[in-house]
């Protein structure tokens, strides 16, 4: 980790980038809270004259909503497509001889898309469907804190998996298939759409096998404190053991990946 | 004519490519209908803590669901734009679009097509037969063509909105990253209506017109007579809102600025 | 007749500036500095029929531009475009079926599909009839060799046999006029004699314009008499080729190569009769001297300076095109 101030200026450049696109920015915004206002209504109707569904409240419910959306602003990024192109364009060839990591140099400009929205989107976004919907944000500083830090391990259990899948292009050639299959998959079982306790119990214990519900799960529900006292450290805890073991897998198919590389000249 | 030909040219050259990449275009199809599943899972998951949507039963929902995957199959088909300014814009392909003798916004749809799309069609009218068997629906003689007339104009709406989201481009070199999110908005128009707010709702019945891509036209066919005047609409809607993007786009050509420099 | 009848074409592109740091970015979210930039500034031109002319100027000085305007790419913001008697963005889709259009630095073909595929699209997309394509083509892919890359995939062609396959597709509609916006970027001289044979030959034979930008002077002196050349979105020389040449050097250039170090002060001290200007050469003791007068001047040059001086290597050149131009573009087009 030699190269921190170039990390950090990868992340200015991103950030920079994004900034330079202001009708992007606007609508971004307006998208955004249409996108959690309609769920919003969605949810009141699903829940009609329950005031609970599996061990939720209708408010509960609608800030799991607006915060799921908000911090899939931070975590969500594109860098599977954008490996999956260098890769077909021929690009990464000359990434490799540059003198840093360029997985390393791909989680840090999507730290920096993650960062820009994070600040710019969800802030304000948050700020209007607040005024607009009735939702509870805790007071304690305490879940707050829990919850920054889980969004952190959502970013990068979100972003290894992008790396993952970006990299599989280097054996399948083309690879929209799969880049999309995995974004339907994310969705549906991290717990974006639907919390993960709504699931019937056969289908929730498969989850909680899966690494899915580190990348949205767990920060909505210890931002709604869906979970509390030792339920929020053990969720910390899965995210933890996520970010560490998908190292693995990555730092393998890397290698082969580069070996690969090498031997075909691109 | 000619259009018609050329298209089947690129449509017989799209499919022998997409064949040599076999794999890729089962995992595509695979993922496709994951992505449909996903939708109908949520359905049920909910209905499994409730039985009724604003007085919409859970066979009616999936029903206008399955409606809801035909246009939207034919759309993203053909309509396959939504990295238009990435593509054609930033990387300047439409310096060569426009060296051709056929309309540009035509040379992007075949030249962008994904037919494996249409798969969704299939998916879509099974889902609509099995809901439809469960509501005990018959099918009336008028019924196929009523049905073909929605699609179309349910495809015309997706499919106009989109191109004018496009030809933004041509205005501000923006990225749209409104693209994606745009997508999960065209879902909401799967819900009964009457479920959201006043000002959501318009948005998504002369803004934004999803609902005539979902819940409108499927009323008619559920027999929700308060709903027919709105479901007729739907393919007065798609032209308008295809023939509004069209020319949209083709003032967007003129102030096109090339690429690069 | 002219096939390119250009009058006071101007283009105009705005654009903002970025104010610099991250202050200043989130201060463009809100406000902008807008500015006009005049890319094409009032430009006229004629180009008669089966004329090869030389489109020529710096990074940024129009050239692209002013092709794309004649191209119906885009659209001018004032001034008039005629070509092949047709407004070329007003009518756009009948007008490119009248020209052939190379992008050195884009593809026409498609990526994963075998180059004859590739061609069978395009003849449909220009609704050439078979006879027309067959005979015609034949020639083309005879002449450019490209015989045997038919059946291969774009992706697997070398640079060289890509260009020569976007010259051939660029053909097949046979058009009276081409245009040719950096066809040999990056191409290695046996293939770049190949395309300027070529380009000669269907001139010769079907009369076609061609067009041509390019950044080697090579290609313009092998194909054009006539040259453009364009500065800061104006055109600052329009004529032949060899009056530029004429006009602007007179006399040649003497490279002499000493065997030891020589003052500037003693060379003008043996040449003072002379019309002469010494330069200091690229290399170590070289010396370059510029004449004006006749053979026999020159002669008299060498004996005087070899007299006083042992030298290594002696050569005399005609100045060529690349340094006339880079001499326009460093002192002005009133300098001769």
């Amino acid at each position: 980790m030699g190269n921190v101030s170039l990390y950090l200026e990868m992340i200015r450049i991103r950030f920079l980038m994004m900034l330079a696109y202001r009708t992007n920015y606007y609508s971004g915004i307006l998208i955004y809270s249409i996108n959690i206002g309609a769920y919003y209504f969605l949810w009141q109707a699903i829940y009609g004259a329950q005031d609970n569904i599996a061990g939720m409240s209708v408010s509960q419910m609608t800030t799991y909503v607006a915060v799921a959306w908000m911090a899939r602003a931070f975590y969500f990024n594109n860098i599977d497509r954008e490996i999956a192109n260098e890769i077909q364009e021929g690009k990464v060839a000359i990434e490799m001889i540059r003198p840093y990591h360029y997985l390393g140099v791909k989680t840090m400009q999507g730290l920096g898309e993650g960062l820009f929205r994070l600040l710019f989107f969800s802030v304000p976004g948050m700020v209007i469907i607040w005024l607009a919907f009735p939702i509870d944000f805790s007071n304690s500083l305490n879940v707050w804190i829990l919850f920054f830090v889980s969004i952190i391990f959502a970013f990068i259990v979100n972003t290894q998996l992008n790396l993952l899948t970006g990299i599989l292009t280097f054996f399948l050639l083309y690879n929209t298939g799969l880049i999309r299959g995995k974004r339907v998959i994310i969705d549906l079982f991290s717990g974006l759409l639907l919390p993960i306790s709504f699931y019937p119990l056969w289908a929730q214990d498969i989850m909680g096998f899966l690494p899915f519900q580190a990348i949205s799960y767990i920060p909505s529900m210890i931002f709604t404190e869906g979970f509390v006292g030792a339920e929020v450290y053990s969720a910390l805890g899965i995210q933890l053991f996520w970010s560490l073991f998908l190292i693995i897998p990555i730092q393998l198919l890397w290698m082969v990946a580069r070996k690969q590389l090498i031997v075909q000249g691109g | 004519m000619f259009y018609f030909s050329i298209f089947f040219q690129y449509a017989a050259q799209y499919l022998k490519t997409r064949l040599s990449y076999r794999t890729d275009l089962v995992i595509e199809l695979f993922s496709d209908l994951l992505s449909q599943a996903v939708n109908l899972i949520f359905i049920l998951v909910v209905f499994g803590h409730t039985t009724l949507l604003a007085g919409w039963n859970r066979e009616e929902i999936i029903f206008i669901y399955g409606f809801f995957l035909v246009p939207y199959a034919l759309f993203s088909s053909f309509f396959n734009i939504w990295d238009f300014n990435d593509r054609y814009i930033v990387k300047g392909e439409m310096d060569r679009v426009l060296t051709r003798p056929i309309h540009s916004l035509f040379q992007i749809v075949i030249e962008r097509m994904e037919l494996e799309s249409m798969f969704g069609a299939v998916t879509g009218i099974v889902i609509m037969f099995y809901a439809g068997s469960r509501l005990g629906m018959e099918l009336s003689w008028y019924d196929p063509f009523v049905f073909f007339v929605f699609v179309v104009g349910g495809a015309f709406i997706y499919a106009g909105i989109f191109i004018s989201l496009a030809a933004i481009s041509f205005w501000s070199d923006s990225k749209t990253d409104i693209m994606p999110m745009m997508y999960n908005i065209g879902n909401y128009g799967r819900y009964p209506v009457d479920i959201y707010n006043s000002v959501i709702r318009f948005v998504l019945t002369w803004v934004l017109p999803f609902a005539f891509v979902g819940v409108y036209p499927a009323a008619f066919f559920l027999g929700r007579s308060e709903w027919y005047g709105y479901a007729f609409l739907t393919p007065l809607m798609g032209v308008i809102f295809l023939g509004l993007a069209i020319f949209l786009w083709n003032a967007g050509v003129k102030r096109y600025r090339g690429a690069g420099n | 007749m002219n096939v390119i009848e250009v009058k006071d074409l101007r283009k105009e592109f705005t654009s903002y500036s970025s104010r610099s740091g991250l202050k200043g970015a989130f201060r463009d979210l809100f406000t902008r500095n807008y500015k006009i930039l005049r890319a094409v500034d009032d430009i006229s031109l004629q180009v008669k029929q089966g004329e090869m002319v030389g489109y020529i100027g710096e990074n940024g000085a129009g050239k692209s531009t002013t092709i794309k305007m004649l191209t119906g790419i885009l659209t001018p913001t004032s001034g008039e475009v005629m070509v092949n008697g047709m407004n070329p963005h007003k009518e756009r889709e009948k007008f490119v079926q009248t020209i052939g259009v190379v992008f050195g630095q884009r593809s026409q073909l498609w990526w994963d599909i075998a180059v004859q595929e590739s061609f069978r699209l395009l003849k449909k997309v220009y609704k050439v009839s078979d006879e027309d394509y067959d005979t015609h083509m034949k020639e083309v892919i005879e002449t450019l060799e490209i015989g045997p890359l038919l059946d291969k995939p774009v992706r697997k062609l070398s640079l060289g046999q890509r260009m020569r396959c976007e010259l051939a597709a660029a053909l097949i509609h046979n058009p009276p006029l081409l245009f040719l916006d950096e066809p040999t970027i990056g191409l290695d001289v046996l293939v770049k004699m190949k395309i300027r044979g070529f380009l000669k030959e269907i001139n010769r034979k079907y009369k076609t314009t061609i067009l041509l930008t390019t950044h080697d002077l090579a290609d313009i002196e092998a194909l054009c008499e006539r040259v453009v050349l364009l500065d800061e979105g104006s055109i600052i020389y329009d004529g032949r080729l060899d009056e530029l040449q004429k006009n602007w050097v007179e006399g040649k250039q003497v490279h002499f190569e000493f065997q030891h170090a020589v003052e500037k002060s003693q060379l003008e001290e043996v040449s003072t009769h002379f019309d002469v200007k010494w330069r200091c050469g690229e290399r170590e003791n070289q010396w370059i001297a510029m004449i004006d007068g006749d053979d026999d001047a020159i002669s008299k040059l060498m004996s005087q300076v070899m007299l006083h001086h042992s030298i290594s290597d002696v050569k005399i050149n005609r100045v060529s095109t690349e340094e006339i131009i880079r001499n326009i573009y460093e002192e002005g087009i009133n300098h001769g």
